[in-house]
């Protein structure tokens, strides 16, 4: 339902509501090197999905959400 | 249509010519108070009327206007060019609606995407404005929006497709199964309404392509605003057309929607910095798709490909000709254009309208076989461009070959010979090429056939300028047929006339003390009335013969007195009424004059010139087929001015000129004439280059070439057979048509001349009668029959004495003040095999006529009397001959043949 | 987990139909009969996910019930939908710019409720 953080890694996990952008982008931007793994998500919002784009933060899984990985592919492609 | 609606639509049209005009003046004096507020007010009227229909296209066009309008008017939104510009295009667009309207009563669906993209450009402009107003630099960003609209077919990402994908779009778009490209600018503070985009377009079903673009403004990301929308997303879907609109109606404004037609996928791909392909392939490509081979062309086609590395993105090309020459075989333009792209390693420009292909086919043509103006209908003009590029091809295949070593097989020779014949009969001309064809085949050799199709062009060339020389002559002498490129603007003109003269009407009832008092007369009428006193005229020419006949023949000299008398109070006041409905039917050149500023503006941006328009003598009336005779030439004129006079800023610059070019329209009326001048401070033209181009063309000799003065040169420009399209780029290029011009303004009786100087400008002039109504002739005798010369086409009139003239060349010359005219007798130009009488003293009774400039005496048998005439165009099928320029009753009743020096000799 | 949406309109009537509908489509759905006590159930600990609201209603109406959830801590993303009659073009336009996502048409019939919640509901 939510991001998850770690030490080194913020899980998506389905949903990511329009609300998790500002923590998102204030813990990217303290863990320069956080990397992100989406595998359980299956939607984000389009605020957190700028802060992404903005960021380009390391992939560690990709969603399974077939959609919503090509959607991500082209957002965060270089 | 119900009278509420044609209310909305007259004055609808009103308000549109007010919107325009403001928006000029608006650019003159960009903070007028009074100027925002009255164009506020005629947009927000507009849109209000607008409504009271059910025409949403219209108003939600009108809308985002008024919107805008409202934001420039409190100073919200700066005005600017780009700003004018995107509402000259919306009310363009609202007018074309109007048009639709009033001819189908309502507007089609169609026009339901281009509606939203220009309220979406307005919307834009107004919150893009909005949101940098403290930055001031809206200019430079609603130029952005500008000119991402216009190229946006251009620049379409689809170049990114995997070409298997684009083949894939290309084959469903055929199918008619459309494609969207559709593009999503959601607002900035659209998360605060609830909304997520990319939720949205997560839901567009069959999406084939993605793309998402971030616009961060946050100069550090640490103050990136998450929550204000920075994303603009744009995608590829076959989804059908109501699915979209579903999906995106609470956000129209927002979204931009294009079809993609089939053509657009088809992008060649790939590796463009190897180019493989050599330019004898993509002749002989061109030649054998000109001779509709196919198959042929296929077979080189597939073999190049086995040669060439797939990732090349000539090869891309190449498996796209294939592709449309399976799928859209009689698409020839594509395929031409694509296999031309081999060439330029530039990808066809689909977006550009279909003539640029072909006129780069006219190019060719003209060049190879020397300039052949065609000047006829245009479906004419289009059959004989395709049999030359066709013929050609086949010239160019039978002498390549030739040289090349090429072996010729009896199919090829008699594949060559049937395409030929195929093509001769389409255009009418005779093909004995059987036994060439024999001779060929015995020999096994192309050279009998390539003989023949030389001889052959050289021939036909002759064809075709006979041709020519008969369809001019038809233009000039009836009235009804117009130039067919003529015909729409007239048609323009005449409604833009009668329109006029209904806001004149209307605008009685609003202020009448400034307005004088109108009365709106259907065009018609006048022409009836017009008529009507020609009759009269002539009529009344009658009473000094019958004045005559009672006094010779029946002897009764006071009342051949009384009616002397008579008929000059009756002449007087028949002379009057003829001045005064001439004096109706006069209208002043404003009328064409007014469409300049626009054109002017339009086309010196798009060219990236500066130019300032004067304007004078607007209020110069003339008659009003004479106005609007003028319409097309002076538009052509101040094209040509445009695109090839003036310079660019830089060059102006450089050779020590202002940046800003001028150019300066004048209309004056001298005695019976008006006189227009276009005359600009451009580049000029060399007279060097057109002596050149002229020799090249054949026009003129060696001996000329060397003798020819710089003025001379420069007339040369109004040749026909001047003008191609390849002489434009080496020379200044007021070539192209100024045969037309100058045969246009003929027709109405004027004449056109032109001044250069290198370096300086170039001024040409215009002289036109003011009315077209009479026609003073000459009466002259020749073989017992009469017949009238135009007097403003008569120098004078002599009697050259036998013993004086002379023979040179087989030719009958004079001289006249020590001139050389030549002289040639009327009897032999209308083919009466009987010599002219001449008088008691042994003299010809000799008309010297200007014709193109030149002097040049017609012997005569007797000269009689001028006469005003009517001169009534021949119809039928003496309205083909084209010797004649009309015909004229006379006052006895009898019919007055007026000849056409100009055709005649 | 279902998703929550709190309807307002002062016709019960209607309330009664969407409720229904939505009820039968695992919405967990809340009423009010205007914008004051709409309002007064959000500031008490409600938190739905969507919110359908009428335009003329007595003592707060529609528009003026939008903008106040936007000032609402926590409401400020959350989607609104007006419900209009087909001549409201005026209020939809209006209702959206005062913070509302889209409109529904009266009368709400069920399948187009439902394809309209689920194209600005996420996960719904």
């Amino acid at each position: 339902m939510a991001i998850e953080y770690k030490k080194s890694v913020a899980t998506f996990s389905e949903f990511i509501s329009v609300e998790e952008a500002e923590a998102l982008l204030e813990w990217l931007l303290k863990n320069p090197k956080g990397k992100v793994n989406f595998a359980e998500c299956t939607h984000i919002h389009a605020s957190s999905l700028q802060v992404l784009m903005a960021l380009k933060p390391t992939i560690v899984a990709e969603p399974k959400d077939a959609d919503l990985a090509v959607w991500l592919k082209v957002a965060l492609a270089d | 249509m119900n009278n509420l609606l044609e209310q909305f639509l007259s004055e609808g049209r009103d308000f549109l010519q007010g919107i325009g005009e403001k928006l000029m003046q608006l650019e003159d004096e960009p903070n007028s108070t009074p100027l925002m507020t009255e164009l506020f007010r005629f947009v927000h009227t507009l849109k209000g009327n607008s409504g009271l229909f059910e025409f949403p296209e219209m108003t939600r066009v009108l809308h985002a206007s008024e919107d805008l309008m409202d934001a420039v008017r409190n100073g919200r939104v700066g005005y600017s060019q780009d700003l004018a510009d995107q509402l000259l295009d919306a009310m363009d667009f609202v007018g074309m609606l109007m048009d639709e309207i009033e001819a189908t009563g309502e507007i089609s669906k169609n026009h339901a995407v281009p509606a939203a993209e220009h309220a979406q450009v307005l919307r834009s402009l107004l919150v893009v404005s909005e949101s940098n107003a403290d930055s001031n630099s809206d200019l430079h960003t609603s130029s952005e929006i500008k000119s991402e609209v216009n190229s946006l077919l251009a620049e379409l990402p689809i170049f990114e497709l995997e070409e298997s994908v684009a083949e894939e779009l290309y084959l469903h778009a055929l199918e008619g199964e459309t494609a969207f490209w559709v593009e999503y600018k959601p607002e900035s503070d659209c998360f605060f309404k609830g909304e997520d985009p990319l939720f949205l377009m997560r839901q567009v079903p069959d999406t084939l392509w993605r793309h998402i673009i971030l616009n961060n403004t946050a100069p550090i990301l640490a103050e990136m605003d998450v929550y204000s929308n920075q994303l603009v997303f744009q995608l590829l879907t076959t989804a059908p057309s109501e699915e979209l609109d579903d999906l995106f109606r609470y956000v129209p404004d927002e979204i931009k929607r294009i079809e993609i037609p089939a053509l657009a996928f088809v992008r060649p791909t790939g590796n463009q910095d190897d180019h493989a392909i050599d330019i004898d392939f993509i002749d002989n490509a061109l030649a054998l798709l000109n001779k509709n081979n196919i198959s042929v062309l296929t077979q080189i086609i597939n073999t190049m490909l086995e040669l060439s590395a797939p990732e090349l993105w000539s090869s891309s090309v190449l498996r796209w000709v294939l592709r449309l020459l399976e799928h859209e075989p009689d698409n020839k333009t594509a395929q031409h254009a694509l296999l031309k792209s081999l060439q330029t390693l530039t990808a066809p420009d689909w977006s550009a309208p279909a003539e640029h292909v072909e006129r780069s086919d006219s190019k060719e043509v003209e060049h190879a076989t020397t300039s052949v103006n065609v000047r006829k209908t245009e479906e004419d003009d289009e059959l004989l461009q395709n049999f030359y590029v066709v013929v050609n091809a086949q010239r160019e295949i039978l002498s390549l070959s030739h040289k090349s070593g090429f072996s010729w097989t009896a199919g090829r020779l008699k594949s060559i010979a049937s395409t030929l014949m195929g093509c001769y009969r389409a255009v009418n001309r005779e093909c004995n090429i059987d036994n060439v064809l024999e001779r060929a085949l015995a020999e096994n050799s192309p050279t009998p056939l390539l003989t023949w199709l030389e001889e052959s062009l050289a021939n036909n060339e002759q064809d075709v300028e006979i041709e020519v020389e008969t369809d001019f002559s038809e233009i000039s002498t009836s009235s009804e047929s117009t130039p067919n490129a003529l015909i729409s603007d007239h048609k323009d003109a005449h409604e833009n006339v009668v329109h006029n003269e209904a806001k004149t009407a209307r605008r009685v009832d609003e202020v009448s003390t400034v307005v004088p008092k109108t009365l709106k007369v259907d065009q018609d009428k006048i022409d009836r009335l017009m008529n009507l006193i020609g009759e009269m005229v002539v009529a009344k020419n009658a009473l000094p013969y019958l004045a005559n006949r009672a006094e010779t023949v029946f002897g009764v000299r006071d009342l051949s007195r009384e009616i002397k008398a008579q008929y000059a109070v009756i002449n007087r006041v028949a002379e009057e009424m003829q001045d005064t409905i001439m004096q109706v039917r006069m209208m002043p050149v404003s009328f064409i004059f007014q469409r300049f500023p626009r054109m002017v503006r339009d086309i010196s941006r798009k060219l990236g010139k500066e130019v300032e328009l004067v304007l004078e003598g607007e209020s110069t009336e003339a008659d009003k087929n004479i106005v609007e005779a003028l319409s097309d030439p002076l538009i052509h004129i101040v094209r040509n001015s445009l695109d090839h006079g003036l310079e660019q800023p830089d060059v102006r610059l450089a050779a020590g000129k202002n940046a800003t070019g001028k150019l300066t329209i004048r209309a004056t009326q001298e005695s019976d004439r008006v006189l227009i001048e276009i005359m600009d401070d451009g580049k000029g033209i060399d007279p060097k280059i057109i002596k050149h181009k002229a020799y090249e063309k054949g026009l003129i000799d060696e001996t000329t070439l060397e003798r020819i003065s710089d003025q001379d040169a420069i007339n040369l420009i109004f040749a026909a057979g001047f003008s191609t399209v390849e002489v434009i780029s080496d020379l200044s290029g007021r070539g192209v048509g100024m045969d037309v011009v100058r045969s246009a303004v003929e027709k109405v009786n004027g004449t056109v001349g032109i001044e250069s100087q290198v370096g300086k400008g170039t001024r040409i002039h215009l002289s036109l009668p003011l009315s077209m109504a009479v026609t003073n002739v000459i009466i002259i005798e020749s073989n017992k029959q009469i017949f009238g010369v135009p007097m403003d086409m008569v120098v004078e009139t002599v009697r050259v004495p036998r013993s004086q003239i002379r023979t040179i060349k087989h030719k009958q010359t004079t001289v006249l003040r020590g001139r050389v005219v030549p002289l040639l007798s009327l009897n032999q130009l209308l083919a009466r095999g009987v010599e002219q009488l001449p008088n008691e003293d042994d003299e010809f009774a000799t008309l010297i006529v200007r014709v193109h400039g030149e002097h040049i005496g017609i012997l005569v048998d007797e000269f009689r009397e001028t006469v005003d005439i009517i001169l009534k165009p021949m119809a039928g099928i003496l309205g083909g001959l084209s010797s004649y320029s009309g015909a004229a009753l006379l006052g006895d009743g009898s019919v007055l043949m007026v000849l056409n020096p100009r055709e005649l000799i | 987990m279902p998703k929550s949406i709190l309807i307002v309109d002062d016709s019960v009537t209607m309330l009664m139909s969407v409720k229904t509908n939505l009820e039968m489509n695992k919405f967990k759905v809340e009423t009010a009969d205007d914008g004051v006590k709409a309002l007064a159930k959000l500031t008490s600990g409600f938190k739905p996910d969507l919110i359908i609201t009428d335009i003329n209603m007595p003592n707060m109406g529609g528009i003026e019930l939008i903008k106040k959830i936007r000032t609402l801590p926590g409401f400020r993303f959350t989607p609104i939908l007006t419900l209009t009659t087909e001549s409201q073009q005026g209020k939809r336009d209006e209702g959206k710019a005062a913070g509302a996502t889209g409109w529904l048409v009266k009368p709400v019939g069920g399948t187009d409720l439902l394809k309209i919640i689920k194209q600005v509901l996420p996960g719904a």
